[in-house]
């Protein structure tokens, strides 16, 4: 219940989280900033000392990032302008709906459609009549191709020449530019009083349904713009109806189609060789082709163009004006970005999209996180993190193979005379170690996160308990330096995933073969790290304790082992956070849990909120160990840099 | 004024978050994506150029791997026709609301395959034997819908399987292993070396029986569409003209292999299995009232719709256009 209402109101949650943050952010620096100075005097430069401490740089560090997302997500805009979506959602109706006259204007490009196709076309043909086939079409015949060739020329240039618009298309252009000025108008009145509709009421706010931004207007302002746009787009829809033909050039067009059509029929005749009726048909098309662009009369006169160019842009000053604090808002808070209103929604385009807000991730996260899978809860069938009953037997029959119980002496039980099963003992064996056999349970974690986790951890287990003596004894041996440097320096920088294929044949698509390729990358690690730290130690140590007396052992185990255990624990460091970086590759083999499974799934519908998800955990959970591993490296070699 | 600030606040962004500010698009080019490998008519219109000469402008051809890319592509503005998208990535894309629309029908091919290993001795008749099974399943695409679809015409309950969600060339090898009983499939290489273990859990008249069939389609922005219709007309026009000029004969199976990056053999036996549907057809067949585009996009947009999600069925359909086909 508490969720849902923190769901439902994630703008205020926001925006209180926001102030909290600001607040943290000023506090923590004029805090840090007088520690500063107080401790100034005490310290030299150098000193490692002067790390120690210092957490309310890391709440700075924190909320400064922390600031930075809600700010670039839209989470800020949503915090304290949670109607200012749907206010922009209206803006984007009219801008959707004015969208095909001001593709057409010189609006957002350089040059309007009119000059584009005039100076293409033109260019166009002039490239057909230089390449005009010589030997395809009789003496006539050319002089006919060229005549509609000019015929298509002369029409571009009549549909440009303000002197031949006809009078319908002036009449028609002036509603449009009229219309546009009403709407303009329409844009300027002051805003009324203004109730939404229940409809418009019922609506799931900003971000907490899957039509993102509600589409209905719910403020006077976000009305008005409604109002104006399903306006605009019957004008839009009279422009693109528009036609600039006058009786002239519709003369000249059935003129130019006729001669087409007796040309195109020419080149159908097949009196003579198939090729040059090929060359003809295929000539005669790309010219029918130009004159299909120019027959349906959407090139005007720049005079026109220029007047309707200025009523809309006076219309989107207006806009602009009547948007009034919107467009600041929109300015400040919509950074990189805006609300665009598509076929069936508004969605947010920009960093809002791939970006999602705190808010949402946390949303998301917390449904991922509830164990209920049976109600939308967990990830595929399986919950984040969670607890079962693990059955003894089933550890059992990992334990104890199948193929053991075939050695045993006998046979297995078959089908009696009655029709029945007759086991013998050793099917009862069988059924142990295949672990259908009630041992009692065991409590134990359960999902996603832990599934991931187990296979780091029992990868780091196996690098650190080969990795380290080997490393160790490479240090002070010959042999094991020898004979193992080439193996482990050969396979050490090749990629993990250039392994994964291989262990998909040989391990399968069990856990197994996972933790395998973890390992080989823990193990490297390791290897080299417990090397460089045994092979570091200082010789005059090594040589001080043998003329006391040490043995050999004794050495290893009070000399060289502390000697390398800076250097091995920084290796644990380090491989686990490349553990973490090759499970995502590791789990993508054959997935079926883990964190690195619901990346790669989620990747394959551009979910954000769910890759942000699975960033932040395997992110935390990273950070996590390494406090874990800080805080043991502080106990186990308190000694560390203070030698 | 606005504008300059919202440039200068957009060009801080992208230069702080490193994202894709939507590229000002050019008026006199357009940008097309296609797949390498996957083999259609209209190669031979992009190759001669035939496009350039009919739009008027110059198109531009950008491979892709994957259709997510396409619509991440589209949604940065540096993309404006899809062709052969995925339906899968297209109903995704929008039901994540991205703005993009379907315009055509690109190519209608046989339902990707399921194979299940020989020695199970499983087939359609005895199906229910999968219950229990681990299935290697790509996740959203295509062969996961092809999947969900087969087990729904064979009756069989999918929650009782282990599914794994493994990349075709790995499924295959996996189903060879035996650690998977069945594996869905897509594309040639993987589908010939499933192929030698395995056996479709359908045949293909089973398939057509079921009316179990997969199409890829043509989408565009939705910006693109209202600023440029006529552009777009004529583009499908090319592309129809191409498939209509198709008599697979040496000299066009030649170029278009080349232009897919597939040998001549291998293109050949691909193209056999796809079909062209004339825009005719396509009015008729896949955009009329009931028509199989939105009925194929809805059961779809079913399959893939996360929990407590919006009303597919009523959305879909709008983003489902044949206006263009004209």
């Amino acid at each position: 219940m508490v969720l849902e209402w923190l769901s439902e109101n994630r703008a205020i949650v926001a925006a209180i989280i926001i102030l909290l943050l600001a607040s943290s952010f000023l506090v923590s620096i004029i805090y840090g900033v007088q520690q500063t100075r107080l401790r100034e005097k005490d310290q030299v430069f150098g000193d490692p000392e002067r790390t120690v401490g210092g957490w309310f740089w890391s709440i700075c560090g924190v909320s400064v990032l922390l600031l930075i997302w809600f700010y670039f997500s839209w989470g800020a805009a949503r915090a304290f302008f949670p109607q200012a979506a749907n206010e922009l959602c209206q803006v984007g109706k009219l801008h959707e709906a004015i969208s095909p006259v001001t593709a057409s204007l010189a609006i957002q490009s350089r040059y309007s459609k009119s000059k584009t196709l005039l100076v293409r076309n033109s260019k166009q043909l002039r490239e057909l009549k230089a390449r005009l086939p010589v030997d395809a079409f009789l003496e006539n015949d050319k002089v006919r191709v060229l005549k509609v060739i000019n015929n298509t020329q002369k029409l571009i240039n009549m549909m440009a020449n303000p002197d031949f618009v006809g009078q319908k298309t002036i009449r028609e252009i002036e509603k449009v530019k009229s219309r546009f000025a009403a709407i303009t108008n329409e844009l300027k009145t002051p805003l009324q009083s203004w109730s939404p509709s229940q409809k418009a009421l019922q609506q799931p706010s900003w971000g907490i349904s899957e039509p993102e931004i509600p589409m209905l207007p719910i403020s006077a302002k976000g009305a008005l713009f409604d109002l104006v746009s399903s306006e605009a787009k019957s004008i839009s829809n009279d422009f693109l109806g528009i036609r600039n033909l006058s009786p002239i050039a519709k003369d000249l067009i059935s003129e130019t189609k006729a001669m087409i059509a007796n040309l195109k029929k020419l080149s159908s005749a097949s009196d003579r060789d198939p090729r040059i009726v090929k060359t003809r048909a295929d000539y005669m098309k790309a010219v029918d082709r130009i004159f299909k662009r120019i027959d349906d009369g959407k090139i005007f006169p720049a005079s026109v163009m220029t007047d309707i160019q200025g009523s809309v842009r006076t219309m989107l000053q207006q806009l602009e004006k009547s948007k009034g604090a919107l467009s600041i808002v929109e300015i400040l808070f919509f950074p990189g970005g805006d609300i665009i209103k598509s076929r069936t929604q508004c969605t947010e385009q920009g960093p809002g999209r791939w970006l999602p807000k705190p808010t949402d991730v946390v949303a998301t996260f917390l449904t991922l996180a509830n164990p209920d899978v049976e109600n939308g809860g967990g990830y595929k069938g399986t919950t984040l993190l969670w607890w079962k009953w693990l059955p003894i037997s089933d550890v059992v029959s990992l334990l104890v193979p199948d193929g053991l119980v075939d050695l045993l002496p006998g046979d297995y039980g078959t089908l009696n005379k009655q029709g029945n099963f007759q086991p013998n003992y050793k099917d009862w064996v069988l059924l142990f170690a295949q672990g259908d056999v009630y041992l009692g349970a065991l409590p134990m974690l359960d999902g996603h996160i832990w599934d991931s986790l187990f296979r780091v951890l029992v990868a780091m287990f196996f690098g650190v308990l080969l990795g380290v003596p080997l490393g160790i004894y490479m240090g002070v041996s010959r042999f094991c330096k020898s004979f193992f440097d080439p193996l482990i320096e050969l396979y050490r920088p090749v990629p993990p995933l250039a392994w994964a294929p291989l262990i998909l044949t040989i391990f399968g698509i069990q856990d197994d073969g996972k933790i395998f390729l973890l390992f080989m990358v823990a193990f490297a690690i390791m290897v080299i790290s417990a090397r460089t730290g045994a092979s570091g130690t200082q010789l005059s140590k090594i040589r001080a304790s043998h003329s006391l007396g040490a043995s050999d052992r004794q050495i290893l185990r009070y000399v060289i082992l502390p000697n390398a255990l800076p250097e091995i624990m920084t290796g644990i460091r380090i491989s686990i956070g490349v553990c973490w970086g090759t499970l995502v590759a590791a789990e993508m083999l054959a997935g079926t849990t883990g964190v690195g499974f619901i990346e790669n799934v989620a990747r394959t519908v551009s979910d954000y909120e769910l890759i942000w998800v699975t960033i932040l955990i395997m992110g935390s959970l990273g950070l996590i160990f390494d406090l874990m591993m800080r805080w043991v490296i502080a106990r186990l070699i308190p000694w560390r840099g203070k030698g | 004024m606005k504008r300059f600030t919202k440039n200068i606040v957009s060009a801080s962004v992208a230069a702080v978050m490193m994202g894709g500010a939507a590229a000002a698009q050019a008026a006199d080019s357009v940008n097309v994506a296609f797949f390498l490998e996957w083999a259609t008519p209209n190669q031979i219109a992009k190759v001669d150029k035939a496009y350039d000469d009919a739009m008027g402008v110059n198109v531009n051809w950008t491979n892709f791997s994957t259709g997510v890319q396409m619509t991440e592509a589209m949604l940065a503005g540096d993309i404006d026709i899809a062709y052969s998208q995925g339906l899968a990535p297209f109903i995704t894309a929008t039901q994540q609301g991205a703005p993009i629309k379907m315009v055509s029908v690109a190519v209608i091919y046989e339902a990707n395959d399921c194979f299940v290993k020989n020695d199970l001795g499983i087939s359609s008749s005895n199906a229910s034997e999968l219950e229990g099974k681990t299935v290697a399943v790509p996740l959203n695409t295509m062969a996961d819908f092809a999947f969900r679809k087969y087990m729904q015409a064979l009756n069989i309950n999918t929650s009782t399987m282990k599914i794994v969600d493994q990349a075709p060339a790995d499924g295959a090898v996996s189903l060879a292993d035996g650690s998977v009983d069945m594996a869905c499939i897509f594309g040639g290489d993987s589908a010939k070396k499933a192929g030698e273990v395995g056996t479709p859990i359908m045949s293909s008249q089973q398939k057509r029986d079921a009316g179990i069939g997969s199409f890829d389609v043509v989408s565009v922005t939705e910006k693109f569409a209202t600023e440029n219709p006529g552009l777009l007309r004529t583009f499908l026009e090319v592309t129809h003209e191409a498939n209509a000029n198709w008599t697979a004969s040496a000299s066009q199976l030649k170029k278009v292999a080349s232009d897919a990056g597939m040998d001549v053999s291998t293109t050949k036996n691909q193209m056999a299995g796809f079909i062209f549907p004339t825009a005719a057809e396509q009015k008729e067949q896949f955009f009329g009232p009931k028509g199989v585009a939105v009925s194929a996009a809805e059961s779809l947009g079913l399959v893939f719709k996360k929990p407590g999600a919006w009303n597919v069925d009523q959305k879909i359909s709008k983003v489902i256009t044949g206006e263009y086909l004209d």
